[in-house]
């Protein structure tokens, strides 16, 4: 049905093509798709099969008469074991969680890198910056012109339009280090815990610490910014609202110009000047830092523990069991074998065994607990 | 017979000239070799290379780089990485990049949970939702649908987006290089689709990575039957770990981060799934307060890579009236570059510059300008057209819709400052 359907647009859409000027030579392009005839999604041109070709590029035609019937059925189990996506209109499975079971796990496997109470830290996102509702007013907050301004938060309670992608990106994504390791009990007790966090309201009532979220309630978080977003994508006018949004470029502020009408001279305001990196300023710790000489490169030094400590486990031992902290105290004290012996092996308390690179050698991962644990 | 090198011939003046040229090294780079009227020692001796045996060709079965090329290479900073080097960027060295076409090795490289290694035995697609058929199938399978091959650049959407509220990197490379660009090798979407038949209400496709991160992003069902591709071949081979081997998607001219690498579910849908990265990040918020949610195709863009803050003119001997070709890159995801402008003077006054190599959609296409150096401080501005119709705005022109915090897509014209002295600086022009 839909090949049919697209060789008859490919004829009425064959009244519509456009000539590329200047360089592109042959290619034809049009600002109307043949399949459906309409303005291109995303504001651009489209490349009919023309002659057998698609722009500078010959195709098989062949290929559009055929049916190729490859793979086979995929099974319900299957399915099921893959498509766990959560969204607005697909919602979280069965299950419970509080925010006391939340602010556990929590404290057990998020808070080395997402910090007390979503805080952030280490260069890890921050999961809340307070009551979401507030904050959410910061989002028209510009740095500029005066750089010291305070900028826009964008954290899950006062930016993201729905509870759905927190609860998925939870059981997909989370803990770093071991995803796809928590079950939908535990999912919707840390979805509660950021809700807590967050201040946010279910069915009008603040999220307070003795707070359950099941599959009814989930339906019920009142997301501040909601909506925040344009175009708006829902509903099955959603692909249309985004076509017309992107064929409109005062939306997104790269000017359509014809090539006879653009500017060749005085093309800057006249109040324009040239601005400078700060003395001092600008990002310069670039690793390795930038050179373009042609020589023999250094011999290989020996193993650097810092550097693979760097590579491998600064992930989540930038905060808790950092290098030199005083939480290595709780662990040497059952021996130095002890440490090393959890650090090739891994832990059940997330800990990837050789911190996930199985190319380290057990000498090398000495070398990184010496330099974890003395800081030195 | 010895194959050892006969001691006797070198010319006789090398060992003098020799000890000459080890102390001065850095001058003689600093002073024209014509001038001196002196012999060059790189003509009047036998190098090493040019008399002893070189490698057996059993040597790296997988050919490298010389070795004096060891400072072309992927760089990363801290600041450009959620916590760690696994959810983090390391970009391309597009100042030493030549033609459309990136190495692989030198290929950005950006993850969210690290590089995947796939085990292509095990590797599956599954494709699901609102089709007739629901199926899954193995690599070989996926590689018996009639492949296309494209060559198309790759840009991650937050390339010069440190730079909202004015310049922050003196560096080509971290200003302009979280792109990169290969001839890639893989089937059309719609070839597999109008095999197993989609049903009329899906909107919007998922596709979704096997990685730790299970990276996933919403994608509209125009571009699916447009030009959406999944590929398994860059230049020539296997696509890399880092670009998602065994498979990802191609969205060419959209967003890298919805180029989903180590894809292995494709679900058809009627709403927007409202994935985990588009939330806080690859949404761009306006002054308005309100956020582009989805934001497809990297708009229309151009900079200049000859010279570069890393590869400057100064040191390369230039006199007055000697000619130096300025060149750069144009792309644009939305069609096909039909022209770049060149400026000397940050902007205020435009020349046309020449387009020169292939030039091809949603591509890389370098562009050239000859420049009669004569010593004086100059303001190098590029500006790209499209056939879309889009040209490049001023940096005043694009924050006076888009505000300084929107993060990603920012293509306004960019400018290096070039010093009497050579010298090349990152800086911009606005009001």
């Amino acid at each position: 049905m839909f090949k049919l359907d697209r060789k008859l647009a490919i004829l009425a859409a064959s009244a519509t093509l456009l000539m590329a000027t200047a360089n592109a030579g042959s290619a034809t392009v049009t600002s109307k798709y043949d399949f459906n005839g309409k303005a291109i999604v995303d504001g651009g041109v489209y490349y009919p099969e023309v002659n057998g070709k698609t722009g500078p590029y010959y195709l098989n035609t062949e290929v559009d008469k055929l049916s190729f019937k490859i793979g086979r059925p995929a099974t319900k189990n299957e399915i099921a074991a893959w498509d766990k996506d959560v969204t607005p209109t697909q919602h979280p499975p069965k299950g419970s969680g509080t925010v006391e079971e939340g602010e556990e796990l929590y404290e057990a496997q998020c808070v080395m890198c997402h910090g007390d109470f979503g805080s952030g830290g280490g260069g890890y996102p921050a999961l809340s910056k307070g009551n979401a509702y507030d904050i959410q007013k910061s989002l028209t907050n510009q740095r500029y012109p005066d750089p010291e301004a305070d900028g826009p938060q964008r954290v899950f309670g006062s930016y993201w339009p729905d509870a759905s992608t927190m609860w998925w990106y939870i059981q997909s994504g989370m803990p770093h280090p071991n995803t796809k390791s928590l079950n939908d009990d535990e999912t919707y007790a840390l979805t509660a815990y950021m809700l807590y966090i967050n201040e946010l309201r279910v069915d009008g009532e603040v999220v307070e610490d003795e707070f359950t979220l099941d599959q009814d309630n989930f339906l019920k978080i009142e997301m501040p910014n909601k909506h925040g977003f344009e175009p708006v994508i829902d509903g099955p006018q959603g692909q249309e609202n985004a076509r017309k949004y992107f064929n409109n470029w005062k939306n997104f502020g790269t000017p359509k110009v014809k090539p006879s009408e653009r500017c060749m001279k005085n093309c800057q305001k006249k109040s324009a000047k040239v601005v400078r990196i700060a003395e001092g300023g600008g990002i310069t710790d670039f690793l390795p830092p930038i050179s373009v000489v042609r020589d023999l490169p250094k011999k290989e030094g020996a193993f650097d523990p810092k550097a693979s400590y760097g590579d491998n486990c600064a992930a989540c031992h930038s905060g808790f069991l950092s290098p030199g902290s005083a939480d290595w105290a709780g662990y040497t004290g059952k021996g130095m074998d002890k440490v090393l012996a959890n650090a090739i092996k891994g832990t059940a308390g997330g800990m990837p065994a050789k911190g996930g690179n199985p190319d380290l050698t057990d000498k090398e991962i000495k070398m990184i607990i010496d330099f974890m644990v003395s800081g030195k | 017979m010895s194959n050892k090198p006969n001691e006797n011939s070198e010319v006789p003046s090398r060992r003098d000239f020799f000890k000459k040229a080890a102390v001065s090294v850095t001058a003689l780079a600093g002073t024209s070799l014509f001038a001196s009227g002196k012999d060059d020692h790189a003509i009047m001796h036998h190098p090493k290379w040019g008399q002893k045996l070189g490698d057996p060709v059993t040597k790296n079965r997988y050919g490298i780089p010389s070795a004096y090329e060891h400072n072309n290479i992927r760089r990363n900073t801290k600041l450009l990485a959620s916590g760690n080097f696994q959810a983090s960027i390391a970009v391309a060295p597009i100042h030493e990049s030549e033609g459309i076409i990136t190495p692989n090795g030198l290929f950005f490289s950006r993850s969210h949970g690290g590089t995947a290694h796939v085990d292509p035995n095990e590797y599956r697609l599954m494709i699901n939702g609102l089709v007739d058929k629901e199926i899954v199938m193995t690599l070989d399978e996926l590689k018996r649908y009639p492949s296309v091959t494209r060559t198309h650049f790759i840009e991650c959407p937050a390339n010069g987006g440190q730079e909202w509220r004015g310049p922050q990197f003196n560096s080509l490379q971290f200003a302009k290089g979280f792109m990169s660009s290969a001839e890639w090798t893989g089937v059309y979407i719609k070839t597999i689709l109008e095999d197993l038949g989609v049903k009329k209400e899906a909107l919007w496709m998922l596709a979704e990575g096997s990685d730790n991160s299970e990276m996933g992003r919403t994608v509209p069902m125009d571009k699916v039957w447009d030009d959406a591709m999944l590929v398994w071949g860059q230049n020539g081979e296997a696509l890399r770990p880092e670009q998602g081997y065994p498979v990802r998607l191609l969205l060419p001219g959209w967003e890298g981060n919805l180029c989903v690498k180590w894809v292995k579910r494709l679900e058809f849908a009627a709403e927007p799934f409202y994935a985990k990265e588009e939330t806080s990040k690859y949404t761009d918020l306006k002054p308005t307060g309100k956020a582009i949610q989805h934001f497809y195709a990297n708009e229309v863009n151009s900079t200049v890579t000859h010279p570069s803050p890393e590869k400057p003119w100064a040191g390369q001997n230039l006199k007055k009236g000697d000619l130096v070709e300025i060149q750069g890159l144009a792309w644009s995801g939305m069609g096909t570059i039909t022209g770049v402008d060149f400026s000397l003077d940050g902007g205020r006054t435009y020349k046309k510059a020449s387009l020169k190599g292939l030039v091809l959609p949603k591509s890389w296409t370098r562009w050239s300008y000859m420049h009669k150096y004569d010593g004086k401080p100059l303001l190098l501005t590029t500006r790209a057209m499209d056939d879309a119709g889009y040209i490049q705005p001023t940096i005043d022109e694009e924050t006076s819709i888009m505000g300084v915090e929107a993060v990603y897509h920012r293509n306004a014209v960019e400018t290096w400052e070039v010093t009497k002295e050579g010298k090349v600086n990152h800086v911009q022009i606005r009001s």
